[in-house]
This record gives structure tokens, C-alpha cells and sequence, in this order.
């Protein structure tokens, strides 16, 4: 048994993890910093679905560990058994253990499986972050001529869209909700992209809900709440997933409620010397603190910069997850960032909304130019920015960032408003009909109502 | 007094859990099997229900987790499943509340501390909206 040292430990090598290394090793470059984690390969989580089209092959989704050699911080390939957080020292299989001043927990999650009846037959698939795992089923699937899909959320569109590409005959998404991406737009937005989805050769059964996957050892169909029965070689699932946390867990370290770390908001867990960041931890939403379920790389990383830069003292605070999505059907893009319209009015919000739409280039005839439509929600009293959705051209990808920022810093009508932007002809959109500013104005427009 | 029925096929959990609860002020009753459990919940009608999954078959506490919502209609009815089945088969994905497909409200993973069973009992009895008459 050998038993190494390290001032910083990172469990976990993914988004979370390697930012916060990486973060360790740039607050505090005194200081030792060590990986472990179970993979020997990293893929990048969100490109995932991009394996089985446009990227082709999994060992063409990985994270390089290169960064690992420029950041000082070494590797080490193992899976941590359990945390002694009396002792300092994490435990490791086959028995070495490491020592650390420092922890940090950032063992992401794992897939969520319903518990449909059949759901344990073969070729119905959770997808693991796993290279071995991929490449199985990327070769399965070269079989399959009836693919469905469970959930019509990012992960679901993106696997079909991909499935579809890689060549499967018919990808047919079953989502519970009226319409697809529900869960992060409003309903225009939704439509939108179904449009987009079904002109592209996906089927969509929405507002229905699966019964049982039939077939005998195999799954053959699928069972739906309308009586209706739909031929399938293979399921893919894609309704979300669950923090990991078996160790955290069995070291004692405390669950929130939502079974993740709990942690506060320098994302310290409960144990003094332990923090946690990413899908693991737990998550309070930056409109009004409430438990989050929200599970994104874009959120683990900002939580490991977070987490990384408070090891040695208090430096940075979580204000909270706002939520920033975006994705992409062929050359249509759609982005969100805070509370839709329907969230708004859920949570209980007096709000306007604002909405502008046109080219992205100006004159709308120049070469690329591309439709945006964007919406913003605004809260009516105080004009502070809630929410923003945008589709169209995939400038909106970049675009939502700039509204994310503006939610972050409680940004109002009036200084989006008075925005000083630059534009271009071949670059952006007229600077008189600029959608944000515009929405902002629209939205101005109805406060005087 | 809350009452809190335990649907679980493991006599000896039972009896620890009873002893637990009834200690800290709560009316305790227990069913060894989903039919068993439904019934109590029908006559009983607990506050809380703790229910396992692995009894007569596999996923028994599924099937009894949709008929409390879908047949008998109690969607209000607070239900913490707790189950050792992701570590007895040992699957790499993870069963978690979901509104369509696993309607209950909280998944804990066997086993499990008192304290923080207790506490999560507390918080879950605490959320729910009171009762009157």
C-alpha cells in the first residue's frame, strides 16, 4: 500500500473536476494539486450525442490531458473507495491512499433510468460517460433500423438528430409534455424547433406518455399511453440525471435535498476540508434560492471556479444557477438563459415581455444572413432582466451569453435599452433594429400599459 | 401524531424503523408486500408512506408508487422510496423521482442513518400542506 500526499485533491476528472484543478493550481500555484479518477479517457460531456454523426467516433470527444502537464497538476487512474475526512486521506481500490490539506468532490452524475415496465430488457440504453460504452452502442446501432427516444429535451433532440445523421431509419422521440424543449422555452420556441426536427425526418410523439417496453429478451416496441405501438430495435433514454454520491455518502459527508452534496455558497461540503462543485453538488436557483435540479458543464464549471479559488480562504460565491442552455438543429439554433415566460408566471413574477425579431446581417441581402427572433422577460416594477430566449442563425448560442451576464448583473430595461453595441454588415444586425435592444424597448413599451 | 405506513419485505427493517419513529412521536404501521401496503393505505390512511422496491418481484414498489398516484388517485401523498437495489444490481444508471415515470417524492438509497432519516421524514411531513378535519 502506498500513500501519497497532495495539498489539493480533486475526486473526479470532468468539467467540474479539471476546472477546479485547474482553478487550484491558478489561485494558489504554491500549492499541489492531484487528480483521481476513474477513466482513462475523459469525453467531453456534452458532445456526447455528436459520437453517433458529426464527430464519428468517441476517441474524437475527448478532453486532452495535455492541460494536466501546463496546469502542474498530476493524474492519478483510480476509483476513490471512501474519504477519511478524520484522517485527511482518501482511500483508493487496491488499497493506496492519498493525504490532502484540501478536498475537493467532483464526481459528476450518473443517467437517470425510469422505471418503465421492460426497462431492463436489452437495447434500451442510459447513457454512461463511458468510451467502451459508446463505442458498443455506436456499433449496435448499426443494426438498428427503429430507434425511440425517451424525452424530448436537449439530450433527446441532440441524440436524435445525430442517430438520424449516423443513419437509422426512423428516430422517433416519445415526450410527456405538449411539445418538445418544454422545459427550457416557451411554447412558440418549441414549435419552432419541432418544425425544424420533423422537416429533418424525426418523429415526434409528444403528450404521451411510454407504458412498457414489450419483447422478449430483446426490446421489440414500445408501448404507448394512446394505445399506440411503436416498433423499436432500441431505446435511448434521455431524461436527465442523478448526482453520484455513493462515496460521498458512505464518507459521511451530508445530503441535500435533492440527494446531492450539500454544500453552501463557497460550495464547501460538510466537512470543513472538503468542498464539492459540479453534478454532485447541490444547486440553489439564482431566482429566489430554491433547490435546483439544473445539471449543465457550463454550471459545473463555473461552481469549480467557485470552489477552486475558495480552498485556502474565502474568495468567490455562488449567487445561484441561472440556467443557460443552447443547441442546434442543422443550422438552426435556439438559447435560453433564466425564466421563460411560463416560469416567470409560475414562480409568480408581475412581468413584460419584449419581443424583436430580423436578419443578422444588415442589409438583410447580405451573404449569411440568418432570421433571429429574440424574447426577453423583464420584471414590470424594478425593468430587471429575467429571462431571455433567442432562435434562429447560431450567433444566438454566443448571444445568450451576453443576456446571461445581464441577468448576473440585474441588468434592466433601460441599460439594455441604451446598449453601446458595434456592428457590422457582414457581422451583426442593423444597429436600429439590434433584436435586444429592440426587445428591451418593446418591453419598455408595455410597462406604460 | 403523523402516521407513517413502511411497505417493506424485511421484518427486521421494519422493526428498526418502527422503533426509530414511534420514538420520535410517530404512529407507525407496516406492510410486508405492495397488496398489503395498498390496502393500509386505503384503510390506514397514513400521512407519510416509506416504501421499498425489491419484495415479491424486483420492482414491486414501482408498480405500487403508480398505483397510489394513478389508481387510488392520492397524489398528495407523500411516498420516500427506499431501496438497496441500485447496489444489489449493482446498474451504473440511477432510478430518481420523476413525475412521469417514478412518482414519488424523494429516493434514499439503503441504508441509511437514522438522523437523516428522521430528518427527511420531518422536512417531507413538513412541506406537505396541513390538513384539517
Amino acid at each position: 500500500m502506498a500513500t501519497e500526499k497532495s495539498d489539493v485533491v480533486v475526486l473526479g476528472g470532468s468539467a467540474a473536476g479539471l476546472t477546479a484543478a485547474i482553478t487550484a493550481h491558478r489561485q494558489y500555484p504554491e500549492k499541489s494539486v492531484v487528480i483521481i479518477r476513474k477513466e482513462a479517457k475523459v469525453l467531453i460531456p456534452c458532445g456526447i450525442p455528436y459520437i453517433f454523426g458529426t464527430v464519428g467516433t468517441p476517441e474524437k470527444n475527448l478532453v486532452s490531458d495535455a492541460v494536466l502537464d501546463k496546469n502542474k497538476i498530476k493524474l492519478i487512474v483510480s476509483e476513490a473507495e471512501k474519504i477519511d475526512t478524520e484522517n485527511k486521506t482518501v482511500k483508493l481500490a487496491g488499497g493506496d491512499e492519498v493525504v490532502y490539506e484540501k478536498l475537493i468532490v467532483a464526481t459528476g452524475s450518473l443517467p437517470a433510468m425510469p422505471p418503465i415496465p421492460g426497462f431492463d430488457k436489452e437495447n434500451v440504453w442510459a447513457i454512461h460517460k463511458d468510451v467502451e460504452f459508446l463505442r458498443g452502442i455506436q456499433n449496435k446501432l448499426k443494426d438498428v433500423k427503429n430507434l425511440v427516444i425517451v424525452g424530448g429535451g436537449f439530450i433527446g433532440i441532440e441524440f436524435a438528430d445525430e442517430c438520424k445523421k449516423a443513419g437509422v431509419e426512423n428516430v422517433t422521440i416519445v415526450e410527456f409534455l405538449p411539445h418538445c424543449l418544454m422545459l427550457a422555452f416557451d411554447e412558440e420556441f418549441a414549435v419552432e424547433a419541432e418544425k425544424i426536427m420533423t422537416e429533418r425526418g424525426i418523429k415526434l410523439m409528444t403528450g404521451v406518455k411510454v407504458q412498457e417496453f414489450a419483447g422478449d429478451k430483446k426490446v421489440t416496441s414500445v408501448k404507448l399511453g394512446n394505445g399506440e405501438e411503436l416498433k423499436a430495435d432500441a431505446v435511448i433514454m434521455g431524461i436527465g440525471a442523478v448526482a453520484n454520491v455513493k462515496m460521498a455518502k458512505k464518507s459521511g459527508l451530508k445530503l441535500g435535498p435533492t440527494g446531492a452534496i450539500a454544500v453552501n455558497r463557497y460550495l464547501a461540503a460538510s466537512d470543513p476540508d472538503v468542498f464539492a462543485c459540479g453534478d454532485c453538488a447541490e444547486k440553489i436557483s439564482f431566482f429566489g434560492g430554491r433547490p435546483s435540479p439544473l445539471k449543465l458543464a457550463s454550471i459545473a464549471t463555473s461552481e469549480a471556479r467557485i470552489a477552486g479559488a475558495n480552498l485556502f480562504g474565502l474568495r468567490r460565491e455562488n449567487i445561484g444557477t441561472i440556467g443557460v442552455w443552447g443547441t442546434a438543429i442543422g443550422d438552426f439554433a435556439l438559447s435560453c438563459a433564466g425564466l421563460t415566460e411560463s416560469m416567470a408566471k409560475q414562480a409568480g413574477y408581475d412581468f413584460v415581455i419584449g419581443e424583436a425579431e430580423g436578419p443578422n446581417r444588415h442589409p438583410g441581402t447580405m451573404p449569411g444572413a440568418k432570421n433571429i427572433k429574440v424574447k426577453l422577460t423583464f420584471e414590470r416594477r424594478t425593468g430587471v432582466l429575467l429571462g431571455a430566449q433567442m432562435m434562429g442563425g447560431s450567433v444566438v448560442g454566443e448571444l445568450i451569453n451576453v443576456m446571461s451576464a445581464c441577468i448576473q448583473k440585474k441588468m434592466t430595461i433601460d441599460d439594455i435599452a441604451v446598449f453601446q453595441i458595434g456592428t457590422h454588415p457582414a457581422l451583426t444586425a442593423s444597429p436600429i433594429a439590434y433584436q435586444v435592444v429592440n426587445a428591451a424597448e418593446m418591453a419598455f413599451m408595455k410597462t406604460k400599459k | 401524531m403523523a402516521k407513517i405506513l413502511i411497505i417493506d419485505d424485511d421484518p427486521d427493517l421494519i422493526d428498526t424503523y418502527l422503533i426509530i419513529l414511534t420514538n420520535n412521536g410517530y404512529e407507525v404501521s407496516s406492510a410486508l408486500n405492495g397488496e398489503e401496503g395498498l390496502v393500509k393505505i386505503k384503510n390506514d390512511k397514513p400521512d407519510l408512506v416509506v416504501l421499498d422496491v425489491m419484495m415479491n418481484t424486483d420492482y414491486e414498489g414501482f408498480d405500487v408508487a403508480r398505483k397510489i398516484r394513478e389508481d387510488m388517485k392520492l397524489l398528495k401523498l407523500p411516498i420516500i422510496m427506499l431501496s438497496g437495489i441500485h447496489e444489489v444490481k449493482k446498474v451504473r444508471y440511477r432510478f430518481a423521482p420523476d413525475e412521469t415515470y417514478l412518482p414519488v417524492d424523494i429516493w434514499l438509497d439503503k441504508p441509511i442513518e437514522p438522523d437523516v432519516f428522521l430528518e427527511i421524514i420531518r422536512t417531507t411531513l413538513s412541506d406537505m400542506p396541513q390538513q384539517t378535519g
